[in-house]
């Protein structure tokens, strides 16, 4: 074939070369690892490491990096390294670099050495058509490693000159107050240079062309995903460090040493006191806790469940099962996924307006309940439906064959079928609803900090009436607090700091673990549910 | 037998490559439609004339099937002897899958088909008001071309229609009670099992799921599925189409012996097959039509058609 590139089947050894590439490939890795860090203020960028500062440091790795990928390309080029380069890097790299040192240009032509628009325009240009010549008309091995590897030098020996130093600020001089400064901006274009260079060598460990574009979008991928599962275990981290020291305050065991209960009629005495998660909040308590937020969520999420679940799968098994496929289950369709999508706090405003003055005209859980439990409606309509959908048409099948009525096959083939599909969905809508703050600001919200008597005790509430309808709950018609709402008018409010709430900073943090605790726990529990469902599906 | 089939004389015409002869009228009095390769002939009554003792178990006259503006099936009449095996043959899209569905009235399950004409189950016409489809289904069971066992136990697949028909009661109130027939399930699901010759393979895990056993096991299992609702006809789609070598011998081995106590209509692709197993033979060609049915042997050996014989020694189709 003409223009074919020969390449040999078995390749030499090139046990060396390679070693030098994934060091530069781990020398990326630990330059974006440390601008993370960096970002995240684990470290300033002041700080001394090794005797030099954080921007020293981060500058003349940066030199190094870039020097090792352009050295390797040159080397590659010049034969000194054996590789299978194509003939160009191609056009998406080439407007990639293009782009790239247009920016750059342009910034260092209007920042640094103050030219006008026209001055900064052309260099810009320059720049920019000069990083594309270099990257599309050279081989694959200079292409790709050049324009990576300067502008990681560049990048490098700006901060080593100091011209881009910690007091560093860059004024937009807009309107508004809006400026760059140092301890942002350094992190970010050194993440953004290593992971560029880090590319760069990753290709070259790959020996260019094909492997090479392979190996290269690996690591891209690979050091992408790493950081998104970084910031969610920062996230989850966070919260638990700063919520633990409020969450323990006067922790004790022992027997005799909790509060005592009423379970089913037997009263008995915890081994165990936890203040903040067992009291409420009082003048008189040692150490204030929210006891009635916890109780409160537990219950407005069963109570959503119980009310959405039944009508959502019952919603579900009409249109899949029983209308016929037509103009009809897509006004349907369209309906719920546009309910999905409407803000919480309209939700709110329904419950407000229309399930408040028809439930004793007061907020109440019920009416919590049931404004989540609409909320919830359309997720639960929208899983089940796609879970029965995709149960294949063969079960529904052979079991007309046998002579099985349609209920029955939907009730003992199709749903458990679909099952592990519903509790999916079951999840999703949990997820949401635990922490909706609006939604629970409008129909349910009783006292913001209520003391440890206020907590609801829906199973206990139950009373047998003489009159019609014979039972009654006064519980679940009295206003109550849940946890995403006490956490908002503690931080907005400052709600608290009159009610003997001795550090409301440590009590913010730790309402905020307890929440994250609930809301995981729900999340656990339907995780366990859909693995127990989907266990007894498969054959394992 | 069949009283729509106003054959004129035989125009034995030429070899064509059209793909449809309008000029010449089916014996179905519809325009006749050949493939490629296919000798135009006109398709005479008496060669889907097949005389049998006793009485048929299933007598089919003047069906007609159309699925929107397709016309499917094309005045079909055949009668099937009890316990016996029926293979249908044909090439794809002729028409053999629809008769078969036909049967136990699983086309009602699809919206566009219509259907006309008339079936008898022991002289009862089941295209007509007031058929339980549940009776219909116990007594024609059906076997579908791949292996489709419901994602439970072993033990409840083979009980499933039994319990949904409340023929066997199971679970906890029934316990409660003390109606529980789970002995009389651990009997059917043992006998079931013997008849579809897998209860050696399987009698020691009759709690997996039966989405573990593998391919041929499963059809066997299906078979075993449909054997448990105590059925007079078994109704087969290609069941071993989807199977390996060995899987297929033994669902045809099976197959000969369902035929003492059942009355099995097969649809198969595979020729070699249908001569193996079956007694009588249909051959359904371009169209949906029947062109030519009788005994097995004469059908393969000596058939009646020219179309039919260009179709068995595998000039098309």
């Amino acid at each position: 074939m003409a223009g074919a590139v020969e390449s040999s089947l078995v390749n030499e050894d090139t046990s060396g070369t390679e070693t030098i590439a994934a060091s530069a490939v781990g020398l990326a890795a630990v330059l974006f690892a440390l601008s993370l860090a960096a970002l995240f203020e684990f470290v300033a960028i002041t700080d001394p490491i090794a005797g030099v500062s954080m921007v020293v440091l981060l500058g003349a790795l940066l030199v190094v990096l870039g020097a090792a990928v352009v050295a390797f390309g040159v080397g590659s080029r010049l034969g000194y390294v054996a590789t299978q380069p194509r003939p160009s890097a191609g056009l998406v790299a080439s407007v990639a670099f293009a782009g790239l040192w247009f920016v750059v240009g342009g910034l260092v032509a209007s920042q640094t050495l103050g030219l006008g628009t026209v001055g900064w325009g052309a260099t810009a240009l320059v720049t920019g058509g000069v990083a594309f010549a270099a990257t599309a008309l050279p081989r694959e091995d200079i292409g790709s490693t050049l324009p990576a590897g300067s502008l990681a030098i560049l990048t490098g020996v700006i901060f080593l000159a100091g011209i881009i130093g910690p007091s560093w600020v860059w004024d937009l001089g807009w309107e508004q107050q809006a400026s760059f400064n140092a301890e942002f901006a350094i992190p970010v274009v050194t993440a953004f240079c290593s992971l560029l260079a880090g590319w760069a060598s990753a290709k070259a460990y790959g020996g260019f062309g094909a492997r090479g574009r392979h190996v290269g979008a690996y690591v891209l991928v690979y050091l992408n995903a790493l950081s998104i599962i970084a910031v969610l275990f920062l996230l989850v981290a966070f919260t638990v460090l700063k919520g633990l020291p409020g969450l323990f305050n006067g922790l004790a065991f022992g027997p005799g040493a909790g509060p005592e209960t009423t379970l089913f009629g037997v009263t008995f005495t915890l081994p165990v006191s936890w203040p903040f998660v067992m009291n409420g909040v009082a003048l008189l308590n040692d150490i204030n806790g929210v006891l009635p937020a916890i109780v409160g969520t537990i219950w407005l999420v069963i109570g959503a469940v119980v009310f959405a679940v039944p009508l959502g799968v019952g919603a579900a098994v009409f249109i899949t099962e029983y209308a016929e496929r037509g103009r009809f289950t897509q006004v349907v369709e369209v309906a719920t996924n546009g309910l999905w999508s409407t803000p919480s706090i309209v939700f709110g405003l329904f419950g407000l307006a229309f399930l408040v003055p028809r439930l004793g005209n007061g907020k109440s859980l019920l009416a919590g309940m049931l404004t989540l439990g609409f909320m919830l409606l359309p997720l639960v309509v929208i899983t089940s439906r796609e879970a029965m959908l995709a149960v294949p048409d063969e079960y529904r099948d052979a079991s007309a064959a046998l002579g099985v009525s349609k209920w029955q096959t939907v009730r003992s083939i199709v749903l458990p079928a679909a099952l592990p599909g519903i509790v999916t969905g079951i999840i999703l809508g949990v997820g949401r609803i635990a922490g909706e703050t609006a939604p629970i600001l409008l129909t349910m919200s009783g006292s913001v900090a209520p003391p440890g008597s206020q907590t609801v005790d829906v199973i206990g509430g139950f009373e047998f009436t003489t009159a019609p309808p014979f039972v009654d709950n006064p519980e679940l018609l009295q206003a109550t607090s849940a946890l995403p709402y006490q956490l908002y008018s503690l931080i907005t409010a400052g709600v608290g700091q009159s009610s003997n709430i001795a550090n409301i900073d440590e009590f913010r943090w730790a309402t905020a673990l307890i929440l994250l605790v609930v809301v995981l726990s729900f999340y656990a529990v339907g995780i366990a549910t859909r693995y127990y469902f989907r266990r007894k599906l498969q054959h394992e | 037998m069949t009283e729509t089939t106003q054959s004129t004389d035989a125009e034995q015409a030429a070899e064509s490559t059209q793909t449809t002869g309008i000029d010449i009228e089916g014996g179905t009095g519809q325009p006749l439609e050949v493939t490629s390769g296919e000798t135009r002939e006109q398709t005479r009554d008496e060669w889907v004339e097949y005389e049998f003792d006793g009485a048929a178990k299933l007598a089919v006259e003047d069906l007609d099937v159309y699925y929107g503006d397709d016309h499917a099936l094309k005045s079909v009449s055949m009668e099937i002897p009890e316990n016996s095996v029926t293979a249908l043959i044909g090439p794809s899209g002729c028409g053999k899958s629809t008769f078969l569905r036909c049967l136990n009235r699983m086309n009602d399950r699809i919206k566009a088909a219509r259907i006309d004409g008339s079936v008898a189950l022991e002289g009862e016409e089941i295209y007509q008001d007031g058929v339980n489809l549940v009776e219909l289904r116990k007594r024609v069971g059906m076997v579908f071309q791949s292996p489709n066992p419901f994602p439970k136990s072993i033990r409840d697949n083979i009980s499933y229609g039994p319990r949904k028909h409340g023929d066997l009661e199971t679970g906890f109130l029934a316990g409660l009670l003390g109606r529980s027939d789970d002995d009389a399930v651990d009997d059917l699901v043992e006998r079931s099992l013997r008849q579809a010759a897998l209860w050696d393979e399987v009698q020691d895990r009759l709690d997996d799921n039966a989405l573990g056993l593998s391919g041929g096991q499963q059809q066997r299992l299906c078979i075993a599925r449909a054997l448990a609702t105590d059925p007079e006809v078994l109704l087969m789609d290609e069941p071993a189409s989807a199977l390996d070598p060995i899987a297929t011998s033994k669902i045809e081995d099976l197959v000969h012996e369902l035929a003492e106590d059942y009355t099995v209509v097969i649809v198969t692709h595979n020729m070699q097959q249908a001569a193996r197993i079956s007694d009588q033979t249909a051959v359904f060609l371009t169209g949906g039509e029947l062109v030519e049915y009788g005994e097995t042997e004469q059908v393969f050996e000596d058939p009646e058609s020219q179309r039919v014989e260009d179709y068995i020694s595998g000039k098309f189709g």
